[in-house]
């Protein structure tokens, strides 16, 4: 009998040499992707999980049972009513931006695990696959019986169906990655930029946080899931080492644009749990610090293994960690009823902490919460549309996310024109991605052109009621409804 | 004629889209701007409007001034 390492390669190593057939038949460039290579520079590919399918399924089982009990004890109703209203918000953010994107993760590892150049690769992607499907299930069973607690939930499936702005950059982002992609910027995008720089690291700061906050389901949740996705990751980096041996400047390329497509949508999704959404006494570290201790300094070395360099506008995105998850998170507060979320006032002491965390840009925006708050004294709580913008606001053709780049001084929307249509973009690097592919996004249209050209309303109760989905009880509002002990006092 | 504009408001941290009359003066655009941010940034009583990194003058109309659809402007405060 063999042991297991001997036997292990026969059941992933499948490859063999077509004769009825011509190789690119099978594995046409435009599904498996560019550049096309033969079977023989595949052939050397590996990665370091090496997961039987028997191995698999076990595992896999075992961490049901234990999901599955921390649901019975802990998942309850009272048990989500219990923790802290913000905290339930971010939860909400998560629980809606994440299954149906998992399940367009599906698509992008079946297609890996049928076009992936080499037998090994296809078997993980296979494997991912399982995983992805996992991940998509998990959320939607674990929040569905809260809905009739905590309507909003309703968005953990709603979300992607609907045309809010958040999901419509939500689609365009994942459609491009995971959908449409081919097995090698699948790969490079999803598998090593997005997966092994972000949300792999993500899911422990996210479990973490959930742990100090008590809510012991949901990091059970994402530990679940995040030990899936540490193993098909491992995908990523034997597709872009055979990538970068035949064609250095794509690799490059690839990586470039999908840290920065990934670092935007991650930023806001956790840079508004991680600084405004948990609670100040459950708060370890900042979104900025969180950064560079787990994600930065993987991916230096990540890209320093690879022999790869980091992309051309680091500078800008250091200076965008200070400060663009900011600059969206006061624009979404006072646009709360076009989200599926609630949004919690910074307060006093939330304030300093930010002013501690942030010293060279949070006295940019600390006039802001200063307006904002002052609104609330005049208005009193309940009065959520005093503190409430009612003009249409911006957004960006490449990310579809508001036109929020740069610091309240500069804002670092430009403008690019194609055959007489204007696009407005919200930094260099998206407006650099959106010209080295125009025929790829030129042709997507973003909230402010459907209402200009009638597809959605120009008012903006209309356009949340009607267009985004939301209605009275689903959308948006402050969290304590202005209801401060701090805004009390300080009006005193 | 009604043409939509981007606007950026100095001490504001989103872009908003003003719908104005090209017959409008730019010191209105302002003040129609300015009160689209006003929950985020207090107005200010004298702004300068610049377009294309020209300081317009205020009683232009959007149309002398040249202000085409979905070009930008940028409000600053006077004593900016």
């Amino acid at each position: 009998m063999l042991y297991r390492e001997q036997w292990l390669d026969l059941a992933r190593k499948l490859d063999w040499e077509f004769s009825y057939v011509d190789e690119h038949d099978v594995f046409p460039d435009v599904t498996s992707g560019t550049p096309w290579l033969p079977a023989s520079a595949w052939a050397e590919w590996d990665e370091p999980y090496r997961t039987s399918f028997t191995e698999y399924v076990a595992n896999q089982h075992a961490k049901e049972a234990s999901l599955f009990a921390v649901h019975e004890s802990v998942g309850r109703a009272e048990d989500y009513a219990r923790l802290d209203p913000s905290w339930r918000s971010a939860v909400k953010l998560h629980a809606a931006t994440l299954p149906l994107a998992e399940f367009a993760a599906v698509i992008g590892n079946l297609r890996a695990g049928r076009f992936g150049r080499d037998s090994a690769w296809r078997t993980t992607s296979t494997l991912g696959a399982l995983d992805e499907l996992r991940h998509t299930q998990i959320p939607l069973l674990v929040l569905h019986d809260l809905v009739r607690t905590d309507p909003q939930l309703d968005w953990t499936h709603k979300f992607f169906h609907t045309n809010d702005w958040v999901a419509i950059a939500g689609r365009h982002l994942i459609d491009e990655m995971l959908v449409t992609a081919d097995p090698i910027e699948f790969a490079v995008a999803t598998h090593f930029v997005f997966e092994t720089g972000f949300t792999n690291l993500q899911f422990v700061g996210l479990s973490a946080m959930a742990r100090a906050v008590g809510d012991r389901m949901f990091e059970k949740m994402v530990k679940s899931i995040q030990t899936d996705e540490a193993r098909h990751a491992q995908v990523g980096m034997p597709v872009l080492r055979t990538l970068i041996e035949h064609d250095r400047a794509r690799a490059q390329f690839l990586v470039d644009k999908w840290f920065w497509r990934s670092w935007l949508f991650f930023s806001i999704v956790t840079g508004f749990a991680m600084d405004y959404l948990t609670p100040l006494a459950a708060r370890t570290q900042s979104f900025k610090e969180f950064v560079g201790e787990w994600i930065l300094d993987q991916f230096q070395r990540s890209l320093d293994e690879l022999g790869l360099v980091r992309p051309w506008y680091w500078e800008q995105f250091l200076g965008a960690l200070d400060i663009y998850h900011h600059m969206v998170y006061a624009s979404a507060y006072t646009y709360r009823a076009t989200v599926w979320f609630d949004l919690t006032l910074p307060g006093p002491d939330e304030r300093a902490w930010l002013a501690q965390k942030y010293p060279e840009t949070w006295p940019l925006l600390d006039p802001v919460w200063a307006r904002i708050t002052d609104r609330w004294r005049t208005g009193g709580p309940e009065l959520e549309w005093y503190t409430h913008g009612t003009t249409p606001i911006t957004f960006c053709s490449l990310c579809q996310l508001p036109l929020c780049g740069g610091t309240p001084l500069h804002n670092t929307a430009r403008f690019e024109v194609r055959n007489g249509r204007r696009y407005p973009l919200c930094s260099e690097p998206c407006a650099a991605i959106f010209k080295n592919q125009p025929e790829r996004y030129a042709a997507h249209k973003d909230v402010v052109m459907r209402i200009l050209a009638g597809e959605a309303p120009a008012n903006v109760l209309e356009l949340v009621h009607n267009y985004f989905g939301l209605d009275q009880d689903g959308w948006g509002k402050d969290t304590a409804r202005g209801r401060y002990p701090w805004l009390a006092e300080t009006k005193r | 004629m009604l043409v939509p504009i981007y606007g950026f408001v100095r001490g504001d941290t989103i872009g908003l889209v003003a719908l104005v009359h090209d017959y409008q003066t730019v010191a209105e655009l302002a003040a129609c701007l300015q009160q689209a941010a006003s929950v985020r940034v207090a107005p200010k009583q004298r702004a300068k409007v610049y377009y294309e990194r020209r300081l317009l003058d205020p009683k232009l109309t959007v149309a002398e001034a040249g202000i085409g659809a979905l070009e930008r402007v940028d409000i600053v405060p006077e004593d900016e």
